[in-house]
């Protein structure tokens, strides 16, 4: 990614302050609170489909309904990369933002390099596809976490039933929506995954089902301003 | 505060902090923790309504949530439980159908009428005439109870929130009385999450005015809900009902952020512990105000400092009618006199009007009073038992209807007072042991589904089924049984029905309960039942000379409580579906159009201008939500032949196809184009409206009928900002954002595609294709670079005249061109010969959908055809959906689209006629909707502008 790379949009917009991070125009807003919500858009996503009990499969190591950071040869750069078994044989692969190209073709030649290892070339078909502009992505962090998507979700969302590492489809406030524990810190921590049209809706919803939460937005950050254990934004 | 007692031991008002509030326009003082009726009782008040009926005065009767008598007006909000209510400083509260006041009302007249409204009444007067209904509409309008709602767009505004929850507790408990703590706190102990609901604003049951005795044990009771882990407390709620697999609504109210929350619970156990609802006493002038129940008289004094009159006679049957004398005394009251119904004591008669003057017992004794105490006997709220499966039986011993438990599913239990009696200990005990079955049986409910669910990181030990020891059971005390005294009297307070109402009933037939109840609405009303049923029961079973048993009890019904429209609407959420480029559209004025869940641009206020922009120049429209699917793997051609009517074997890389999808019945479904990006990489796009249809539609093949094609589908829709550029300069517009992709025509005709840079945007897809007729790129950009794009692409166009249109032009640029739209020139009638498409119907492949009907639709040839219609008058656009007469003056057709054309300046029209009308040149005689007809042309193709498609390829 060069200067002259025009500055991507998401689906929400930004709370002011806006600022520019990784090519994405985002909101530069600092929260203290308890509870926030993050647009994390930016973050590359990247969807996965083949068979569900087939070499990449294996591969990755994921299975349907969880979740798993990794920081092998995912990204030959060698940030996380989150791999969510999102379906049946379909998994969404989130990583740092501009690394989609990186992270698809490192998915996408996955069982190629497996093949060169163990000798035998794979038949599986696989299917990579960039949806890093076609979906919102946000990240919803606090103890009551839970409580404010029990406001817009059915689905148990204890600790005991979707434990951190769980992901499941549902709907939330009415909208297809890919729900991912994904606990910062041991803070319970959310990611909310859904078409980027209707993004600006659920962000909004949550915000609206969270007032009495205090739920607060917060903007994306770059990871020497968050955490400085971490490798990527909002990771 | 004439009636303010001195502080009380049990005291829940904040006798630190004064408010003041109206009633009827008059200002009154109260303390925090005050009802509304109970501040107006501790300033004397004792008239708070007018009844139902006969607008007869009504004082307290329960002083709690059930109090049939203080239904209040507050604010804009009707119906308010006034003795329930929480004041709140400025709180503008007033009676409800009162005229002029609530102290003369003259609808009281009702009342010298009485013996003329009989049970029935409204039934036998108002049957008929039928031409008089509306006269008799405005009477019941007149005299229907209830408060208003004088400003409806309040509701509208964000005055009135509603909202709603879901939540997972492994135990709920309904009712938060002594048996309902323990439960609560020992289901926590064995390591559940509990989520106990307490009808009242805080927990404690019969405790809260229990005295000295059981001050200490409340206290503790509290402190062990408090302290102990996992427990969510809603007070202030009420469990509405209980559905299958211990689906469990709960009404939460008093927020202060929302005016009511409807909670739904999925609760792996429910434990019922709503303690006991005091029952009134049926005799003459058990309404009048002055007569309460005994536990009314203990919240009054006990909770609220209240004096509930001066000098008092109490009936007494139990030992709460006895508590209650007490506290009388202990406050200061006059008691004249103790009847004692356990030794044969009555009450018969009230004397006075509007308060109680002096009371008239069974022997006939008078006594002057201005308070009449009963305690007459309880009924067992079994509501949500029965809605799990119990069917309550009548208890002649415990003079009250009983649920068994044993009839009860595993995931349900029982205990306090809906059980049994006994002391506070053997309750609290009770509550235990049921708490602990409870986190047992959660325990193993929660291990089941865990194992069946995915998200679960590992099982949390073997799937063993844990033994469980059935609570012990509960004493049930002996009770006479007391329903009514020799006279007649209110039984349903709401209703203002009668005992006399109910015999009548009987004696017109209505001798089941279920009858005399509908016959006489007695049950019907605010309280449900709760305070009355037992009642109504036991006169039924007297007029119709069985016993309770055989009368039997009617059935309860969710909601056991009344929930607001609002709780159960929830708050408003519909999925909204915007482009990247809507911020642009909003800043220039765009007229919105709702599409679906999108948001389009209908137009930018001209139109027509649009259209000549599009057809001298070039324009540019947003056209993200057209559905777009990214295919890919070795079997898609077949799937494409299957699903198109036409060929797709050879399409090459680079290229673009048009197909139109059937369903089964050869009805068309769907159309779009499909591009070629790679050996086995493709991209289909589809209607906007037909995205989500379309991706099911290819799924359902794939996955139940060719499992073993390898294609696998992602919906990209939202991947991409679209935007066509659409006008004769627009090769020269985007020549001016294209670097990397040769635009001559002969390296990139009509129906290719290509991939490459546009205004600095990587990996954009380029596809020539045009509904508008015009020559015309569609740029498929990385959505958040949308707005750039699109941006970039109206600057550079500046001196061409580049200008936005909006979904109305395209609709009158397709129309011209004679490009139909599936859903508008087509029904769901219309098979593929029926859309001008016989062409792209390949008979002659292996198979695809609907090719069956589509081969039968294909010898038939007497079908329903898409034409186009010249109107002989130019100016005349018949209304989309206008019939077409036949000659026979039947309906021979319908106008699909019509518009005024500025390209040609006269109406364009689509219609589907029937196959005798046809043919090009037939005259035909389109009926207008102001009754008039016009006539119409048809003509030889359906493209009125360019029909040889010059434009579009150059």
């Amino acid at each position: 990614m060069d200067d002259t790379t025009p500055v991507a949009r998401s689906a929400i917009s930004p709370a002011p302050p806006e600022i520019v991070v990784a090519c994405w125009a985002v909101s530069g807003r600092r929260s203290t609170g308890a509870l926030t919500l993050t647009d994390a858009s930016p973050l590359a996503k990247v969807a996965v489909r083949a068979d569900p009990d087939g070499e990449l499969a294996q591969a990755l190591g994921v299975r349907f309904g969880r979740t798993s950071r990794r920081t092998d040869a995912l990204d030959s750069v060698g940030t996380d990369v989150l791999v969510v078994g999102s379906g049946p044989g379909e998994w969404l692969a989130l990583g740092a933002p501009g690394r989609q190209l990186a992270l698809t073709e490192q998915l996408r030649g996955l069982l190629e390099r497996r093949g060169r290892v163990s000798g035998a070339a794979s038949a599986e078909l696989v299917t990579v596809v960039d949806l890093t502009h076609g979906r919102a992505l946000m990240r919803l962090t606090g103890p009551a976490a839970a409580e404010l998507l029990g406001r817009e979700c059915a689905v148990d969302l204890t600790d005991a039933a979707c434990p951190d590492g769980s992901a499941l489809r549902t709907a939330v406030a009415g909208l297809a929506t890919d729900v991912i524990r994904d606990d910062w810190d041991g803070t319970s921590s959310y990611l909310l995954h859904c078409e980027r049209s209707s993004g600006q809706y659920l962000f909004d919803s949550l915000l609206d089902a969270g007032t009495e939460l205090g739920v607060d937005v917060d903007g994306f950050t770059t990871p020497s301003a968050r955490d400085e254990r971490r490798t990527m934004y909002d990771f | 505060m004439a009636m303010r007692l001195e502080r009380q031991p049990d005291e829940v008002v904040d006798r630190d902090v004064t408010l003041t509030f109206t009633w009827n326009g008059r200002t009154y003082p109260a303390y925090a923790g005050d009802t509304i009726a109970s501040a107006l009782a501790a300033c004397g008040v004792r008239i708070f309504s007018r009844s139902f009926k006969y607008h007869r005065p009504r004082g307290l009767l329960t002083a709690s949530y059930l109090d049939p008598g203080c239904m209040v007006q507050v604010g804009d909000e009707p119906n308010v439980r006034g003795a329930h209510r929480l004041v709140e400083p400025g709180m503008r509260v007033r009676s409800q159908d009162t005229w002029p006041s609530l102290a003369v009302d003259v609808k009281a007249a009702n009342q010298l009428v009485g013996r003329f409204l009989p049970a029935g009444f409204y039934y036998k007067t108002f049957m008929g005439p039928r031409r008089l209904w509306p006269a008799y509409e405005r009477v019941l309008e007149r005299f229907a109870h209830g408060g208003e709602i004088p400003d409806l767009s309040s509701y509208q505004r964000q005055d009135h929130r509603y909202d709603q929850r879901h939540v997972h507790p492994d135990v709920l408990v309904a009712g938060g009385g002594p048996a309902g703590m323990a439960a609560a706190v020992a289901a926590a102990a064995a390591g559940a999450t509990v989520l106990l609901v307490e009808e009242e604003h805080a927990l404690g049951g019969h405790l809260r005015w229990g005295g000295d005795d059981v001050r200490s044990a409340l206290r503790e009771l509290r402190g062990r809900v408090e302290t102990a882990p996992g427990i969510e407390v809603l007070t202030d709620s009420v469990v509405l009902g209980r559905y299958d697999d211990n689906w469990v609504s709960v009404v939460q109210r008093g927020l202060p952020t929302v005016n009511e929350r409807l909670v739904k619970a999925r609760a792996k156990s429910l434990v019922v512990a709503p303690g006991l609802v005091e029952r009134p006493y049926v005799f003459a002038g058990n309404d009048v105000p002055g007569v309460m129940l005994s536990t009314a008289v203990r919240r009054l004094v006990d909770l609220y400092a209240v004096k509930p009159g001066h000098r008092a006679v109490v009936l007494s049957a139990n030992p709460d009618g006895d508590a209650a004398t007490e506290a009388l005394r202990r406050v200061g009251v006059d008691v004249a006199h103790v009847e004692d119904a356990r030794r044969g004591g009555d009450i018969v008669r009230v004397h006075g009007r509007d308060r109680v003057r002096a009371v008239e017992l069974g022997d006939g004794r008078r006594v002057d009073c201005d308070l009449v105490v009963t305690a007459t006997g309880w009924t067992a709220p079994v509501s949500l038992l029965t809605m799990a499966g119990a069917v309550p039986a009548y208890d002649a011993r415990a003079a009250r209807f009983r649920a068994d438990p044993a009839q009860l599913p595993d995931n349900v239990l029982a205990t306090g007072g809906v059980v049994g009696d006994g002391s506070l200990d053997e309750l609290v005990a009770h509550g235990e042991a049921t708490g602990r079955v409870a986190a047992r049986r959660a325990a193993a409910v929660g291990r089941r589904w865990r194992a069946a669910s995915p998200t679960a990181h590992k099982q949390a030990g073997p799937l063993v089924e844990v033994a469980d020891d059935a609570p012990p059971a509960l004493p049930v005390d002996p009770h006479p049984e007391l329903f009514r005294a020799r006279t007649h009297g209110i039984v349903d307070f709401s209703e203002d029905v009668s005992s006399a109402d109910l015999v009548t009933a009987v004696a017109e037939g209505y001798e089941s309960a279920e009858l005399a109840k509908r016959y006489t609405t007695a049950t019907m009303g605010p309280v449900q039942g709760k305070l009355e049923t037992v009642n109504v029961i036991a006169i039924i079973a007297e007029a119709t000379r069985r016993t309770i048993e055989e009368t039997g009890t009617t059935t309860w019904r969710p909601p056991y409580a009344p929930v607001t429209l609002g709780a159960l609407a929830g708050p408003e959420r519909e999925p909204v579906r915007r482009s990247p480029l809507q911020s642009w559209h909003d800043a220039h004025a765009a007229t919105p159009l709702v599409a679906g869940a999108w948001i389009r641009p209908d137009h930018y206020g001209d139109p027509a201008g649009e259209v000549r922009a599009v057809r001298e120049g070039v324009g540019l429209i947003d056209v993200t939500p057209i559905g777009k699917l990214d295919l890919h793997g070795p079997d898609v051609p077949r799937l494409l032949n299957l699903v198109y009517l036409n060929r797709w074997s050879k399409l090459a890389v680079g290229r673009v196809r048009y197909g139109v999808m059937c369903a089964e019945d050869g009805v068309v479904l769907d159309d779009g184009v499909t591009a070629r990006l790679g050996e086995s990489s493709y991209l289909m796009t589809t209607t906007s409206s037909g995205a989500a249809t379309v991706w099911e539609w290819l799924e359902r093949w794939l996955q139940t009928e060719h499992p073993d094609w390898r294609v696998h589908i992602t919906p990209v829709t939202t991947a991409y900002a679209s935007i066509n550029v659409a006008g004769p300069r627009s090769r020269e517009l985007v020549r001016r954002v294209v670097a990397d992709v040769d635009l001559d025509p002969d390296a990139f005709p009509y129906m290719h595609v290509r991939t490459g840079t546009v205004a600095g945007v990587a990996d954009c897809v380029l596809w020539r294709i045009g509904f508008t007729g015009e020559l015309s790129y569609e740029l498929h950009v990385p959505a958040g670079h949308g707005l750039h794009v699109w941006e970039a692409l109206l600057a550079a166009g500046g001196d061409l005249g580049a200008r936005a249109f909006g979904v109305e032009a395209q609709r009158i640029l397709r129309l011209e061109k004679g490009h139909l739209i599936v859903g508008q020139d087509t029904d769901g009638l219309s098979r593929a010969g029926s859309a001008g498409l016989e062409g792209l119907v390949k008979l002659d492949k292996e198979d695809f959908a609907g090719r069956p009907e589509l081969a039968w639709q294909d010898q038939q040839r007497d079908y329903p055809r898409l034409v186009g219609l010249r109107t002989t008058d130019p100016t005349v656009v018949p209304v989309e959906g206008s019939q077409v007469v036949a000659d026979d003056g039947g309906i021979g057709g319908r106008v699909t689209s019509s518009r005024m054309s500025p390209t040609l300046d006269r109406s364009v029209v689509l219609a589907q006629l029937d196959a005798s009308l046809a043919h090009a040149g037939s005259e035909v005689t389109i009926a207008m909707v102001d009754g008039t007809r016009v006539t119409a042309v048809v003509t030889a193709g359906l493209a009125q502008v360019d029909p040889e498609g010059e434009r579009l390829h150059g």
